[in-house]
């Protein structure tokens, strides 16, 4: 037993450093060139140029609606069941028949529906097993508030337009 | 003729929960004739002459050998649903398990290939107009459509045609307590037969044939007995549901505690249907003693009294006439000075109090307060357990209280004209037992589970402070039912609010000088 | 003393102080801008063209803030430090010399604020000065990181000031002279201090790195273990008392070894052949001559300091923080026996000449 030096020795270049410090400052001075005089870089300038995503990014979440903005959500709690980081609340009540107007008939209708984003892990279970294609995730990233309870989003926000909804792409 | 009405007779087996389904045993004595034996499976089981084999299979709790819908152990034998098929040796075809009487020597195959095959078909067929809404349908989870299709089903459908929609009984309010969605019946007829030969009131048909075949109310009373909820619980699919229940909560998410039902002195045993201690449903629970397989509605629906959000869980105190939440200690400093103060004291305690609170009041309220109380007990339908009744064949009871029998046992006393005659009257009372009748300036301590709305309603205003208490699934005890038999019962659901139970409260008491 | 003498004195006092706080936000938006170059990145590039007026927003923003103050403080030296921490670097600078002389109305000024025989020693006095505020700031702010950061600031100067002043002591042997002027005027004549004593400038220049808190020995503020160090307690415009201190700091620094090792405001090459071409172009006299000197002496200074500048920058962002025992080993086991070494070799070799 006992511990096993794997320090090795130093040469006496190495021992002045000063060499090495030169490498160093060469290294930097080109890179100060590359910037300077070429304005190579690899920022992206966010606010005007956005990042691609693939479209399996998992985002915001939405809820898809039918032609008549009825949410395709029949509150089956599936994804509350399957969520692991317990951030979705449902509470579920009885569809009105007025409601029940497109596609399948839908006796049932969540009359509320709240994602904690902070709590979400966003692991895409949710749409995963959703029965109707309803929960989705997004390619939205852009979920910034200015407040916790601002990140408990609810029905009508699930349900509003924005960007990154695919809501056909795999119906 | 003196009588002309015909009476068909049935003979009293025919509801086999009081058969016992429990395992028999040929008698040790070598002269007596021993019990016939059927093979099921390989295993050798006795069994009692005119059992058919699936009541064979449920003496041994078999339960996972054959699957069923149509049969149930509380109603006749219909053999309609065809699931329960099995080979029967020397038998040209398969045979339904639920209805062939078992016979000595006979050997049965329950998971032969022949039955799994019948099985597959089986399912096939129910699945051809059963519709796919299994994530809006109250059912899933609990669902013998889906375990056996599961288990046994066919994992494509071969039906290529749209399926059947009845437009009109999609979702249809049979009563305020039960809905009927006729798209995902499968005719099994149970509830059909629970009208007819469970409860005798002939509530539902079947009307029209074959793919029309439709279940109705069978007049203009409609769906009126007392035991809807059943016919919930033993629906096989999501057909009819419990209006109380639907869309609340999904099946996977309840907690399932065993408890005892203290709507009436019958004590039926349920199971509390809980998430986060907070009570979805009662079921009833099978005890051939007590209940058999059944509850009333009555005892199902008594869970809302619990779930009240009137219910008061934090200790009340009068300051300057209304009363105020504060701490349990001051309440209790409290209660103990006014009834050191007070020149006679009463403690009346309901007939929903467990026997061991019961025991406990009799025996130490009088040390505890540091002064004679007198105790009796107060029931509110009945005087005493001698005038209780039935109110039907089944199960319902005229005393609406757990333990009339029980408080009797422990040795107190009904209160005399039903009319308290103290100065200070406390009243102990779970929900369930009514008040005596008090005048409009009694003074009272109320004790136990009380909601605002029951308090307003007292005759007096003079409510010196309220001390909230455990219900019944809160708690552990003892009832005595109507029948004479002691049931136990432990905690289905912690209380989350600031009630405590009677002995503690009691030690409180005696500990504060 | 006389009207023009108090004139052109509070003119020179205008003309540095003015140079070096106008020169801070500059070298605050480089350090950024060459800091992202060398990153690969872009920099602040949003205030105003190229990012210039970042430094204003910052300084708008530090006016904004909350001006707080720990409640355990000691108020007088929690107020005290950051104004030590920028005036002394500021008095340091009044003896450097930036040009020869220039000639108003007639008469001769000197380009140099304050005329001291003993300039070097009042340098070194208050460079001595900057570990005050180090260790006012800590221990007034009442915190421990602070504390810890005073500790490890005091330490590293008081034991960088030892081969500085070896280092320094070596020039003096050489020049035989204590005033910066002098100096100059020697490297002038003969050589760049550098090439006289390389040793010495190297050595000088790693103490005034130390010095001056910047990487790779900025132990005091050393944010990834003590957080902030001293200025850990500093908020709004008296954090950005200590933010322009550390500039004006380099600069001072940068002056000096300037003056000592680089020929000071002596011409760079080449410039004197400009200095001719435009005397002669505009058909100068000799006094005229003389303010184009003193102009060009001025760029000359102005460009090694910037240089040097740069290079503070330029070996921030190539070398990594030292740790505290590095730190110390460096100073006293390599650097203090060098400097021993090179200041008895500096004399034995201008001993030798000097015969």
């Amino acid at each position: 037993m006992g511990t096993i030096n794997v320090s090795k020795k130093y040469t006496a270049v190495e021992k002045a450093y000063l060499p090495a410090i030169l490498i160093g400052m060469k290294i930097t001075m080109k890179r100060f060139i590359q910037g300077f005089l070429f304005r190579k870089s690899w920022t992206i300038m966010y606010p005007e140029k956005r990042r691609d995503y693939s479209d399996r990014f998992r985002g915001a979440h939405f809820i898809s609606v039918d032609p008549k903005k009825t949410e395709n959500c029949t509150a089956c709690f599936l994804c509350e069941t399957v969520c692991p980081a317990e951030c979705i609340h449902i509470v579920a009540e009885e569809r009105d028949e007025a409601d029940n107007s497109y596609g399948v008939a839908k006796e049932k209708k969540p009359a509320s529906f709240d994602i904690d984003l902070l709590r979400c892990c966003f692991c895409g279970f949710c749409e995963e097993a959703c029965p109707k294609d309803a929960i989705k995730l997004s390619t939205n990233y852009e979920m910034a508030t200015y407040s916790r309870e601002d990140a408990i989003v609810d029905l009508d926000h699930l349900k509003r337009p924005m960007n990154g909804r695919h809501e056909k792409k795999d119906s | 003729m003196s009588n002309p009405t015909i009476e068909i007779k049935k003979p009293k087996e025919d509801l086999n929960y009081t058969s016992g389904l429990r395992p028999v045993h040929s008698d040790s004595n070598p002269d007596a004739k021993p019990l016939p034996k059927i093979t099921i499976d390989g295993k050798q089981f006795e069994f009692k002459p005119g059992d058919t084999i699936m009541q064979v299979t449920e003496r041994y709790k078999l339960h996972e050998e054959i699957p069923r819908y149509c049969y149930h152990p509380g109603m006749p034998i219909a053999g309609t649903c065809r699931m329960c098929t099995v080979e029967v040796e020397k038998a040209p075809k398969l045979m339904t398990s639920c209805s062939t009487p078992a016979a000595d020597g006979m050997v049965v195959h329950t998971k032969s290939e022949k039955v799994m095959k019948s099985r597959t078909g089986v399912m096939d067929f129910l699945l051809t107009n059963h519709p796919l809404d299994c994530p809006v349908c109250d059912k899933a989870g609990e669902c013998k459509l889906q375990d056996y299709n599961f288990e046994y089903g066919p994992s494509k459908s071969n039906f290529k045609e749209e399926k059947r929609v009845f437009e009109n009984a999609t979702t249809k309010v049979l009563s305020d307590k039960v809905t009927l969605n006729m798209n995902r019946c499968v005719h099994c007829e149970r509830c059909v037969r629970f009208t007819d030969d469970v409860t005798k009131t002939n509530d539902l048909v079947m009307v029209n044939r074959g793919w029309h075949k439709e279940l109705d109310v069978a007049d203009e009373r409609g769906l009126h007995n007392d035991y809807q909820g059943c016919l919930t619980d033993f629906c096989p699919v999501g057909a009819l549901t419990w209006n109380d229940f639907r869309f609340q909560k999904r099946s996977w998410f309840l907690d399932k505690k065993a408890s005892i039902c203290d709507r009436c002195s019958k004590g039926c045993n349920i199971e509390v249907h809980s998430d986060k201690d907070i009570v979805y449903r009662y079921v009833p629970v099978f005890n051939e003693l007590v209940n058999g397989h059944w509850m009333c509605d009555e005892g199902r629906s008594s869970f809302q009294d619990l779930m009240n959000p009137k219910r008061v869980i934090s200790p009340l105190l009068n300051h300057n006439g209304s009363l105020t939440a504060t701490s349990l200690a001051t309440v209790l400093a409290e209660v103990k000075k006014s009834a050191a103060a007070a020149s006679s004291v009463q403690l009346i305690v309901g007939t929903d109090a467990t026997r061991e609170e019961a025991a406990l009041l009799k025996d130490k309220s009088s040390l505890a307060f540091g002064r004679s109380v007198t105790v009796h007990f107060h029931n509110g339908f009945i005087r005493s357990s001698g005038e209780d009744k039935k109110l039907d064949a089944l199960l319902r009871m005229a005393d609406k209280t757990p333990n009339t029998r029980g408080v009797e046992e422990a040795g107190l006393t009904p209160l005399a004209n039903g009319e308290v005659s103290a100065d200070i009257v406390i009243l102990f009372r779970n929900g369930r037992a009514g008040t005596p009748k008090l005048s409009a300036n009694q003074k009272v301590i109320l004790w136990g589970v009380w909601t605002l709305d029951e308090v307003k309603a007292l005759p007096t205003t003079n409510v010196l402070a309220l001390i909230p208490g455990l219900a019944t699934i809160e708690k552990e005890g003892s009832f005595k039912n109507a029948d004479g038999i002691v049931q136990k019962f432990h905690p289905a659901i912690e209380h989350r609010g600031g009630a405590v139970s009677a002995h503690q409260v009691i030690g409180l008491l005696t500990a504060n000088k | 003393m006389e009207y023009f003498d108090f004139l052109q004195l509070i003119a020179k006092i205008l003309l540095v102080v003015g140079v070096c706080l106008g020169v801070v936000p500059v070298t605050v938006w480089f350090e950024r801008r060459g800091a992202a170059w060398m990153q690969g990145r872009v920099g602040p590039n949003r205030v105003g063209p190229f990012g210039l007026l970042q430094p204003l927003a910052d300084v708008l923003k530090f006016i904004h803030k909350e001006d707080f103050v720990p409640k355990n403080a000691n108020k007088f030296y929690y107020y005290l430090a950051p104004l030590i921490a920028l005036i002394a670097p500021l008095c340091a600078l009044s003896v450097i010399p930036f040009g020869d002389k220039a000639i108003v109305g007639g008469r001769e000024v000197v380009l140099q604020i304050a005329q001291m025989d003993s300039g070097v020693i009042f340098i070194l006095a208050f460079a001595g000065l900057e570990v005050y505020p180090l260790i006012l700031a800590g221990w007034a702010s009442k915190n421990k990181y602070s504390v810890l950061g005073a500790l490890r600031g005091s330490s590293q100067i008081v034991s960088y000031e030892i081969s500085m002043g070896l280092s320094l002591l070596s020039m003096l042997i050489v020049y035989g002279s204590f005033n910066p002027h002098e100096m100059v005027s020697w490297q002038v004549e003969h050589f760049w201090g550098a090439v006289v004593n390389p040793f010495g400038a190297l050595v000088f220049l790693i103490s005034i790195f130390a010095e001056t808190n910047r990487l790779p020995f900025d132990l005091p503020e050393g944010e990834s273990e003590i957080v902030a160090g001293y200025h850990l307690e500093y908020g709004a415009m008296k954090f950005a008392l200590f933010f322009m201190a550390e500039y004006i700091a380099m600069i001072m620094a940068s002056a000096l070894i300037s003056t000592l090792f680089f020929g000071g405001y002596s011409l760079l090459p080449g410039m004197d052949f400009l200095v001719s071409f435009i005397a002669s172009f505009f058909g100068f006299g000799s006094v005229g001559t003389t303010n184009v000197t003193a102009v060009f002496q001025f760029v000359s200074l102005a460009s090694k300091v910037a240089f040097f500048m740069f290079l503070f920058v330029w070996i921030r962002w190539t070398l990594p923080r030292f740790r505290f025992d590095q730190l110390m080993d460096l100073g006293w086991k390599i650097l203090f026996p060098l400097s021993l070494i090179n200041l008895v070799v500096v004399t034995l070799g201008v001993y030798y000449f000097n015969r």
